[in-house]
C-alpha cells in the first residue's frame, strides 16, 4: 500500500513530536550540565549552551559522595539483573516446558505480586529484614529488586520460550540432550532478545528504585544514586549545575547497558530453522 | 536395522480418541509408508514411535526391546521433521554433530562421522554454513544428515518433503530411496502424498480416522484394495466408484451387476470371495486407466458423453460431468481430443473391476 504525501507529512510530524517529547528533557539536562550557573538560571533559557564548563562535574565528584553512590548503584543493579536472569530463565522454561498440576494457576498468580504497591509491603519487609540483620546492607536491596523484577521476567521469558518452534526442542530431545543442556545450548541462544530485554528491565528498575533504598539503607556509604543524589539537593536551595551534572552521570550507565546489551536485540534468530 | 512392533497402540487427547488400538509390525530393513488424509493420526502414530507423544494404551517394541516408556533418545530412533527443525544458531557441522556430542563421542570421531554423512548427502561444501544460508533442499539434507550420523535402528520421517517445491520434491524422493537402498535401514515414513507412498514404500499403511484401513505392498493396494477408501485414496485420478445393483452370479465366481449410470446390465465383476452373500445394492469400481477406448465398430461395454477433457501431455482424461464428484473419468490414448458432447465408446479391461458393499467393504 502506498501512502500519500500529506499522510507521510502527518506521520513524520507525529514522530518528531514524540521524539522531542522524549529527547528534549534529555538534551536540557545534558547540555545544562555544561553551562555556567548564570546561563542555567538565565531569564531567557538557551537551547544551545553559550558557555562551557566542567565545574559542576568537578564539584560533584570532589565534594560529594556521588562516586560512592554510583558504585553502590552499579553493584546493586548489576547483581539484581544477574540474579533475576539466573532465576527467571529456568523458572520461565519450567513454566513453559514442564507439565505439573496447577501450572496455569501458578503462572497467573505470580503476576499478583504487582497488585500490591511497594509501599504496602515496605513496613513488614523492613521488620523481616531487621530480624534477619539485613537492614542497611546492599544485599537487602538486591533481594527486594529481584523479588519485584522476577514475576514479570518469568512471565516474559515463558512467552519467548513459547515462540521457539517446538520441533527444534523435539529434535534436541531425540538427539539425547538432557533438559538443562537443551536449555543452555539451544533455548538460551535462541531467546537472546528476550533475555536481553529482561536484563535491561531488571537493571533499570533496580537503577531507579527509590522507596526501598531510602528506607532499608541508613548509612551514607551504602546509598544508591536515587537516594544519595536526592540528598545533594539542599533543603533550602538548589544547585542546578550540580543537579544537572549528577542527572547526566546517572543516565550514563543505563545508556551504556543499552548499547552493550542492545546488540542482542537481533531479529530472525530462528531463521533457517523451520521452512 | 530392527523390527518395530506396535501392539494395541492407541492415543487419546482428553476424550478425543485419535488412534484406535492398532497392531503393526515394521520388518527389519523395510520402508514402511503411512499415508492418509490430514487429521487421520499418522503423524501422531509416528510421534508415539519416536517417543515425543506418550501412548494411551498398548506397547511399542524396537528390536525386541519394549520402549513404550523410554525417552526418545533411548529408543535408537532418529527423526526428520517436516519443518527440518535445524538448530538455527549452529553450523551445519554442529547441527549434525550435536546428537553425537550428547552421546559422548569424542570430537575426532564426531568429525569423521559428520564428514562421511556430508559426503553421502553432498554437503561437504556447506559444513561451516548456518541453516539460513542454505536452500530448502539443502536444509532438508542437513536434517537427514543429522539422523544418518547417529546410525539409528529406525529412521522416522514426518512428511519431510511437503515444504519443498515440486521439482525438489522429486529429487529428494529419489535421494531418500537411494539412501534406503544404501543403508538398508528400517524406515517409517509419514506422508499424505500417495505418489511418495507408491514410489518409496516396500509396504504402505493406509490410515483413516485413527484406524488402519489396509496394509500391503504398493501393488497390492493398487490392484487389490480392501475397501472404497483405499481404492479411492491410492491412484490418481482416483477410482470411479459408481452405484450398482447385483443381479446374480455366473459360474466363474463373478457377480453380475447392473450399473444404471453407465447404462450397463449383467456386467461380470470378479469377486474376492465367490462364496460371499451378495447384497442387492453395491458399488462398482473401475480405475480411469482400466477403461479402454474402443475403435469404431468394435464391441464396447458402454459409452461416455464427453463433458471435459484434461490433457496432461503424457495422459489425457475424459470427464463425463464438469464436477469431479459426479464425473466418471476415463483415460484416453495420448493425443486424443474428443469434443464436448462426443459420445466415446469404452470397454473395461479384463479383470480390473471391483465390487464393494454399500458400506465400502470389498466383496
Amino acid at each position: 500500500m502506498r501512502r500519500g504525501r500529506s499522510w507521510n507529512a502527518v506521520l513524520v510530524a507525529g514522530l518528531l513530536f514524540f521524539v522531542a517529547l522524549v529527547g528534549l528533557p534529555f538534551w536540557w539536562v545534558v547540555s545544562g550540565s555544561f553551562k555556567i550557573p548564570q546561563e542555567i538560571i538565565a531569564r531567557v533559557p538557551t537551547m544551545f549552551p553559550q558557555s562551557f564548563t566542567l565545574e559542576h562535574y568537578q564539584k560533584l565528584l570532589s565534594s560529594s559522595d556521588y562516586g560512592t553512590y554510583l558504585v553502590n548503584s552499579l553493584v546493586v543493579s548489576s547483581l539484581s539483573a544477574f540474579i533475576t536472569l539466573l532465576l527467571a530463565i529456568p523458572a520461565g522454561y519450567a513454566f513453559f516446558r514442564l507439565e505439573f498440576k496447577g501450572r496455569e494457576t501458578y503462572y497467573r498468580i505470580i503476576l499478583l505480586a504487582y497488585a500490591f504497591p511497594s509501599i504496602v509491603v515496605l513496613i513488614p519487609l523492613f521488620g523481616m529484614f531487621a530480624k534477619a540483620g539485613l537492614v542497611d546492607t546492599r544485599t537487602a536491596l538486591v533481594i527486594v529488586n529481584v523479588a519485584f523484577a522476577l514475576p514479570f521476567a518469568i512471565w516474559m521469558l515463558r512467552s519467548f520460550f513459547a515462540s521457539i518452534p517446538k520441533e527444534i526442542e523435539e529434535a534436541a530431545r531425540l538427539d539425547g540432550g538432557p533438559p538443562l543442556t537443551v536449555l543452555w545450548r539451544i533455548m538460551i541462544p535462541l531467546t537472546a532478545p528476550g533475555i536481553a530485554a529482561v536484563a535491561i528491565f531488571a537493571f533499570v528498575t533496580s537503577w531507579t528504585e527509590y522507596v526501598f533504598a531510602s528506607v532499608m539503607i541508613l548509612s551514607d556509604a551504602r546509598r544508591t544514586i536515587p537516594v544519595g543524589f536526592s540528598g545533594i539537593i539542599g533543603q533550602y536551595q538548589v544547585d542546578w549545575g550540580l543537579l544537572l551534572a549528577g542527572a547526566s552521570l546517572a543516565i550514563l550507565p543505563v545508556v551504556i547497558v543499552f548499547a552493550f546489551i542492545g546488540r542482542w536485540f537481533v531479529t530472525g534468530l530462528t531463521e533457517g530453522a523451520v521452512k | 536395522m530392527a523390527v518395530t512392533e506396535l501392539k494395541g497402540v492407541s492415543k487419546s487427547f482428553g476424550v478425543v480418541r485419535v488412534i484406535e488400538p492398532l497392531d503393526l509390525t515394521v520388518e527389519s530393513g523395510e520402508f514402511m509408508v503411512i499415508v492418509g488424509p490430514s487429521g487421520c493420526g499418522k503423524s501422531t502414530l509416528l510421534r508415539m514411535v519416536a517417543g515425543l507423544e506418550t501412548v494411551s494404551g498398548g506397547s511399542i517394541a524396537i528390536d525386541g526391546v519394549d520402549v513404550t516408556g523410554k525417552e526418545p533418545s533411548e529408543r535408537g530412533v532418529a527423526m526428520v521433521f517436516q519443518t527440518y527443525a535445524l538448530y538455527p544458531h549452529m553450523s551445519v557441522r554442529d547441527n549434525m554433530a550435536f546428537g553425537l556430542e550428547m552421546a559422548g563421542l569424542p570430537k575426532a570421531e564426531r568429525e569423521i562421522l559428520v564428514r562421511k554423512a556430508a559426503e553421502t548427502l553432498q554437503l561437504e561444501d556447506y559444513l561451516d554454513r548456518k541453516p539460513k544460508q542454505l536452500s530448502g533442499g539443502q536444509r532438508q539434507r542437513v536434517a537427514i544428515g543429522r539422523t544418518i550420523v547417529r546410525d539409528p535402528k529406525v529412521f522416522l520421517f514426518d512428511e519431510p518433503l511437503s515444504n519443498l517445491d515440486a521439482e525438489l520434491r522429486v529429487q529428494m524422493r529419489l535421494e531418500i530411496a537411494k539412501l534406503h537402498r544404501e543403508l538398508s535401514a528400517t524406515m517409517i515414513y509419514v506422508t499424505h502424498d500417495q505418489v511418495e507412498a507408491m514410489t518409496l514404500a516396500t509396504r504402505i499403511v493406509v490410515l483413516r480416522d485413527g484406524r488402519i484401513e489396509q496394509v500391503g505392498t504398493p501393488n497390492e493396494l493398487y490392484t487389490d484394495p480392501d475397501n472404497t477408501f483405499v481404492a479411492g485414496f491410492i491412484g490418481s485420478p482416483q477410482m470411479n466408484l459408481i452405484p450398482a445393483h447385483v443381479t446374480g452370479t455366473d459360474n466363474k465366481g463373478h457377480a453380475l451387476v447392473d450399473v444404471p449410470m453407465l447404462d450397463v446390465s449383467g456386467f461380470a465383476v470378479p469377486l474376492r470371495d465367490p462364496t460371499v452373500d451378495l447384497p442387492t445394492k453395491a458399488v462398482f469400481g473401475v480405475r480411469p486407466e482400466d477403461l479402454i477406448q474402443c475403435d469404431e465398430g468394435a464391441t464396447s461395454d458402454f459409452t461416455l458423453t464427453c463433458e471435459l477433457v484434461e490433457d496432461l501431455g503424457s495422459n489425457v482424461f475424459l470427464y463425463n460431468a464438469a464436477s469431479r464428484e459426479d464425473a466418471i473419468v476415463a483415460e484416453l490414448p495420448r493425443g486424443t481430443h474428443p469434443a464436448p458432447g462426443d459420445r466415446v465408446p469404452f470397454r473395461v479391461s479384463d479383470g480390473t473391476s471391483y465390487l464393494f458393499s454399500p458400506d465400502g467393504q470389498r466383496l
